[in-house]
């Protein structure tokens, strides 16, 4: 039976090799294409992260890379049990070492 | 703080968690504090720990899966499969049961077709909206994703919960064809034409020589979903963005008995979404900026402000598919059926054709927007949805609509309703409950908001389409015909193929309604 279905999948993957579309903590990746790839979509220019943050921080300091002040330790508490409207990243989606890597990167006193 | 799974002490729980290292890796077992804590629902409309896991597995594919299931049926450990964790407002990756683990299935993250010429493709269960768009832009693919108001989840997450879209394949779980599952026991089954050896048309037809088993799969707890095939739309010629106001409260009856047979006869081929005044008046704001009384914003402030804006009490919005003369044809119908039924009503209408720059209102773009909506009523926030399904009647969609419109704003809670018209014969409604998650009073008096209108849509023989883990046993036992047949049926189902009942159980009040009851 085992071999069967393994030959049934060589059969569907002959098309198209199947593609694995994120690394889920395997692998090496910068802080910016972490960014990138978890937080841009709420908190670039306009995103709704942004938004709510505008509501909370100094004037021009909306955007996490604008902030005058983002202590490391803070921020990676806040991805890893998340803050107000922001829900929490599990290990399968950010690892402790990518975050910290993030913090990192975005603590200006560590830039 | 620790967390046991019900029935297990200590010592043997740590004994199964030493052979889950052993089995999948240490790295992949997760139990401290803070990464159980990544497990909670952050909306949950009451005490996040009351759905505290006690682990979290994230097993690499199908062989860890496998021995995942062997130990956890000797141990008796509960297990709750997740596929993103993102089913935010029904409980995001929290287990029903307390002391659950979580088997994350993240990291089972490849597209494994994506057929341009069949319009199809498989899944696993790690693939999100994001993803999956990215990806059909990397292969400069003709065909269309249809996602959720947010990107965030799992493209099999969401149609398994029964999740919608907003294009003519919007009912995502009629666009499943064919599953491959895991069994409580281990044992591997593909559904429909996918138990052919060398088959061609496992995502082409859903129905096999015998019973259709997709539909056992979704909202159930009986396997665990490995792949998912599913239809993809092909890239339309053209669309229309139709946007309509509706100025009186009292042209609801009329607006849905004006809808219905546009949807039927598909002049409308795709989901539309009707909202009401409430729903309409919070964007850019926060509650505060608008309301400071007691109770629910009242009407009279509500439609001052929908007046600032220049809204209808009700809104209809929905997106048109076709060539740019078939679009004409469309949007001619459906102004002559408002011209005849709703004169008052005022028609605006964006095009789009093949070749040009997508816009927002297209909904192609992958967001995560309505998360901007969760702080409305206070910080932190989060909301809870109460959904019945509900026929496109006059009557019935009115009966219903009043009694939640009353309900809410006897329990002090701004009645915020959507309803989607996901196919030519039902409407979802889903009404918001937003609250400020510390307020324990506000949580409370949600829920019990919430079991008040269970009983009263169970009362008018209506039922839910989704619910927060919370109330999974509330909705199971609203089937109450024949002696509630049908959940006794879903036990008896369960029993038979998960009999240590390691597979999430209570989800969906499976193995538990009557307990509660």
């Amino acid at each position: 039976m085992t071999r069967n279905l393994l030959i049934a999948a060589g059969v569907m993957l002959a098309a198209l090799a199947p593609v694995a579309v994120q690394s889920a903590g395997q692998g090496s990746r910068s802080p910016q294409d972490l960014f990138a790839d978890r937080c841009a979509y709420c908190h670039e220019a306009g995103d709704w992260g942004t938004r709510v943050l505008a509501r909370r921080v100094p004037d021009g300091e909306a955007e996490l890379l604008k902030r005058s002040s983002l202590p490391a330790a803070y921020t990676a508490a806040v991805v890893r049990r998340g803050i107000g409207a922001m829900p929490q990243f599990t290990p399968t989606e950010l690892t402790d070492e990518e975050i910290a890597a993030l913090a990192d990167w975005l603590d200006p006193a560590k830039r | 703080m620790s967390v046991l799974p019900p029935g297990l002490t200590q010592e043997t729980f740590d004994e199964a968690l030493d052979e889950f290292r052993a089995a999948i890796g240490a790295d992949w077992v997760f139990t401290s504090d803070n990464d159980r804590a990544s497990y909670l629902d952050p909306f949950d409309i009451g005490d996040q720990d009351d759905h505290a896991s006690s682990a979290a597995l994230a097993p690499a594919g199908m062989e860890d899966c496998r021995k995942i299931l062997a130990i956890a049926n000797r141990y008796k450990v509960p297990l709750w499969p997740i596929s993103m964790g993102k089913n935010l407002a029904y409980g995001t990756a929290a287990p029903e049961m307390r002391g659950s683990v979580i088997l994350d299935l993240k990291r089972m993250n490849r597209v494994i077709e994506l057929d341009e010429e069949m319009g199809t493709a498989v899944v696993e269960p790690g693939v999100s909206f994001f993803d999956f768009k990215a990806e059909l832009d990397r292969r400069q693919s003709g065909l269309w994703m249809s996602g959720p108001a947010h990107s965030w989840g799992s493209v099999i997450g969401n149609a398994l919960e029964h999740g919608v879209g907003y294009t003519p394949y919007g009912q995502h779980v009629e666009n499943i064809c064919g599953l491959e599952v895991m069994l409580a026991d281990g044992s591997l089954v593909r559904t429909g034409l996918g138990a052919l050896d060398g088959t061609r048309e496992w995502q082409a037809y859903r129905w096999p020589f015998g019973p259709g088993l997709d539909g056992l799969f979704t909202q159930s707890n009986f396997a665990i979903v490995t792949k998912m095939g599913l239809w993809l739309m092909p890239e339309p010629e053209g669309m229309a963005g139709v946007s309509i106001r509706i100025p009186r409260r009292e042209d609801f009856h009329a607006l849905v008995e004006t809808l219905r047979p546009l949807r039927m006869k598909d002049v409308i081929n795709a989901p539309y979404t009707i909202a009401n005044g409430w729903r309409q008046i919070t964007g850019g704001r926060v509650r505060t900026d608008v309301w400071e009384g007691p109770g629910a914003i009242s009407q009279e402030r509500m439609e001052e402000l929908l007046a600032e804006r220049d809204q209808g009490w009700w809104s209809v919005i929905f997106n048109l598919f076709d060539s740019p003369a078939g679009l004409d044809l469309r949007l001619e119908k459906i102004r002559k059926a408002f011209g005849e039924n709703i004169p008052q009503a005022t028609i605006d209408v964006r095009r789009w054709e093949q070749g040009q720059p997508q816009e927002a209102w297209m909904r192609q773009e992958v967001s995560l927007a309505p998360l901007g909506a969760v702080d409305w009523g206070g910080s932190p926030g989060g909301h809870s949805d109460f959904g019945p399904i509900v026929a496109p009647l006059g009557d019935r969609a009115e009966e219903v609509y009043s009694i939640i419109e009353r309900r809410f704003i006897e329990y002090g809670k701004d009645p915020w309703v959507g309803i989607f018209g996901i196919n030519s014969r039902a409407l979802i409604f889903v009404a918001d409950m937003y609250f400020t998650r510390t307020d324990a009073e506000e949580t409370e008096r949600c829920r019990r908001l919430f079991r008040q209108l269970c009983d009263d849509m169970q009362a008018i023989g209506v039922g839910l389409y989704r619910t927060h883990l919370r109330f999974m046993d509330d909705a199971a036992a609203m089937h109450s015909w024949g002696d509630h047949a049908l959940p006794r049926l879903n036990n008896r189902i369960k029993a038979a193929l998960d009999p240590n009942g390691i597979l999430a159980p209570g989800k969906q009040g499976i193995g538990s309604w009557e307990v509660s009851e």
